[in-house]
């Protein structure tokens, strides 16, 4: 009782000061929410610094995509094709209707790309003159690029056995290369990651390795993540990983049964000193 | 489906005297609580018309709700009518255009969900996706409010070794294969799915989400006295909101703990609320209702995929038609291996586990 009286007393004296709190709180949320549209809430698709989406209003409380206030993740897609182009021609898929098979371009989302052929690689300037382009594939250091791209640092995909030229174009630095020296565009990585992983490939053909969205039918109009959406192709053996995958921030957890705080005597054993 | 015409002749037949002229006279106590009845009834119908006239579009919609079929036994006409009350109904309470669905199954379809055991980090995005698509309550405060249909638990990643035969969940119990006195095998403690850690996926667990397995012979659908839960055409196991009684059947003889019921009146605020509804799916729920899965109805019904398939950042999720033999469900089942839930019990799910 005397507990509940102590309460009683507090509430009464805080009662008053709660109130012009209160007051003052509603006053400030249209100003809020006034500011909040110019801010444009930007949420990631699959991992930390890969797609990226950017939340707006497609229809009256129709938004294109809705983001975790908790971790910024895409959690929910009302536009699934939204910046999407045609993936192109991709062997297997030849079966599928014109314009079902779509990707997101990766190339808006790399920042130096631009710049590859036009800045450094562009066949002018000290080292170019004579042109002189890697005679092999050997590694070698080059600081600048470290410093650009600095997963490059120590490059573990292959298990170090295989280096920039492996992948990388030559001549044409903003694009990848395939078996026969041929340039691959950035928004295909499939032709250039199934070289290598094949069986992964042919999974990510069927559907079954990777992600899709769209139309469900196996024919149907569908958004294919890319590999490199999903997985950095320069940092495949990060400490920092478990089972293939970066670690993010989970999503909160459920409610608890009423009255548990938390889960922690479940861990105990029922019986004392067992 | 069943014809009307004979209900009215059966309610104006006098009662069982041969003798029309005697009947008419002796006022049975049958005939008194006949007419009593009608009279009772058409009161009710009276208000049920006036009230139906009123701008409440709540208590309009609640009033002929109450006299609506189970939705199996409605006609086109019925349903088109139980759409346009529910549609008002929805549109006037949270303030946008509500459409409510529902196209019935497609011919040719069988849906079927695959989830990749071995790729899941235990992020709970399909958790939310799933809310923010379904409409479940979302308050924070009363037990019972949030309502989440998947579940992830977190499993340990044992290793049947000498030293570490007691090291268990819980600890002390040891490593769990048949279960024990204390905790059964198969039962889900809430530490396996409230787990919380800076960042998944956490080096000593593995992750199973679970959710409505839509099974081919459902116990729930069994059980149900009230036949209001039942397996559609085209694979997901089904409720009629209107028609639940919450007598929590379903929830005891479900063997995956898939349903959840609406313990408090749903707390759903309108700017979350997803307009796009399906009768049989999303639509809001209201108190004392059972509520699951249904594989997302409103999207899959028009080919879309489920939004926890959409959402998962790992690919884990797979979603596809089973008679299609060319669709990502399908090839699973031919190629990797596959396993079901507890599939000792014959309840046949339609959801499949696999690993590469």
């Amino acid at each position: 009782m005397k507990k509940i009286a102590i309460y009683a007393t507090v509430l009464a004296l805080s009662g008053g000061a709660l109130y012009s709190v209160i007051a003052a709180e509603n006053a400030a949320e249209p100003a809020a929410a006034a500011e909040a549209p110019k801010e444009p809430i930007v949420c990631f698709e699959s991992r930390k610094g890969a797609s990226e989406i950017t939340q707006q209003e497609i229809k009256p409380g129709w938004p294109n995509v809705k983001c975790s206030p908790t971790t910024g993740a895409a959690l929910w897609y009302g536009d699934p094709f939204e910046g999407t182009v045609p993936m192109g021609k991709m062997p297997g898929l030849e079966k599928l209707p014109e314009g079902h098979a779509l990707v997101k371009p990766r190339s808006g989302k790399l920042n130096i790309l631009p710049m590859c052929g036009t800045a450094c690689h562009n066949g002018v300037g000290p080292q170019f003159n004579p042109p002189k382009l890697p005679k092999g594939k050997k590694p070698t250091p080059i600081p600048t690029m470290e410093g650009l791209v600095p997963d490059v640092k120590d490059l573990q995909h292959g298990r170090g056995r295989i280096w920039c030229l492996d992948c990388h174009h030559t001549t044409k630095r903003d694009k990848l290369v395939d078996h026969f020296g041929d340039p691959i565009s950035f928004d295909q990585p499939q032709l250039l990651c199934g070289k290598c992983h094949g069986d992964k490939l042919r999974d990510w053909r069927d559907g079954i390795h990777g992600k899709r969205i769209g139309e469900f039918a196996s024919n149907g109009k569908k958004r294919w993540f890319t590999c490199t959406e999903c997985h950095n192709p320069h940092n495949v053996q990060d400490g920092e990983r478990n089972r293939g995958f970066i670690q993010l921030q989970p999503e909160p957890s459920p409610q608890l049964p009423k009255g548990m705080a938390n889960a922690d005597h479940e861990k105990v054993h029922p019986i004392p000193n067992h | 489906m069943i014809p009307d015409e004979k209900a009215p002749t059966e309610l104006v037949k006098t009662p069982a005297s041969a003798d029309p002229a005697k009947a008419v006279l002796k006022t049975t106590r049958r005939d008194f609580l006949k007419s009593g009845g009608m009279l009772s009834l058409s009161s009710l119908v009276g208000t049920g018309a006036l009230m139906a006239q009123t701008g409440d579009a709540k208590a309009a919609v609640e009033w002929a709700e109450h006299f609506q079929k189970n939705y199996r036994l409605m006609t086109k006409e019925e349903k088109d009518e139980a759409r346009a009350r529910l549609e008002r109904r929805y549109s006037a309470e949270y303030g946008k255009q509500v459409t409510v669905d529902t196209t019935d199954a497609q011919p040719g379809v069988l849906m079927g969900y695959a989830l990749n055991i071995r790729k899941c980090i235990g992020c709970r995005r399909c958790v939310h996706a799933c809310v923010a698509e379904n409409n479940q309550s979302r308050g924070k405060g009363r037990p019972g409010e949030k309502i989440e249909w998947i579940q992830v638990l977190r499993m340990e990643r044992g290793k049947f070794e000498q030293e570490k035969m007691d090291h268990g969940y819980p600890e002390g119990l040891g490593i769990q294969v048949g279960g024990n006195a204390y905790t059964p095998a198969g039962q889900v403690l809430e530490g396996q799915y409230h787990y919380n850690p800076e960042k998944v996926p956490e080096a000593d667990a593995t992750y199973m989400p679970i959710a409505c397995m839509q099974c081919e012979k459902p116990p729930c659908v069994k059980v149900c006295p009230v036949r209001t839960t039942y397996r559609e055409p085209d694979g997901p196991v089904v409720i009629d909101y209107n028609w639940c009684i919450g007598c929590r059947m379903c929830m005891g003889a479900c063997p995956y703990w898939a349903r959840r019921l609406n313990v408090t009146t749903p707390v759903l605020p309108k700017e979350e609320m997803n307009p796009v509804t399906h009768y049989l799916g999303n639509r809001p729920r209201m108190r004392g209702v059972v509520e699951k899965c249904h594989w997302c109805l409103q999207r899959s019904r028009h080919g879309r995929y489920p939004a926890c398939v959409e959402v998962c950042p790992v690919g884990a999720r797979k979603f596809g038609n089973l008679l299609d033999p060319e669709s990502e469900v399908s090839k699973i089942l031919e190629r990797k291996n596959v396993f079901r839930l507890k599939a000792e019990l014959n309840t046949f799910p339609k959801f499949f586990y696999f690993y590469d």
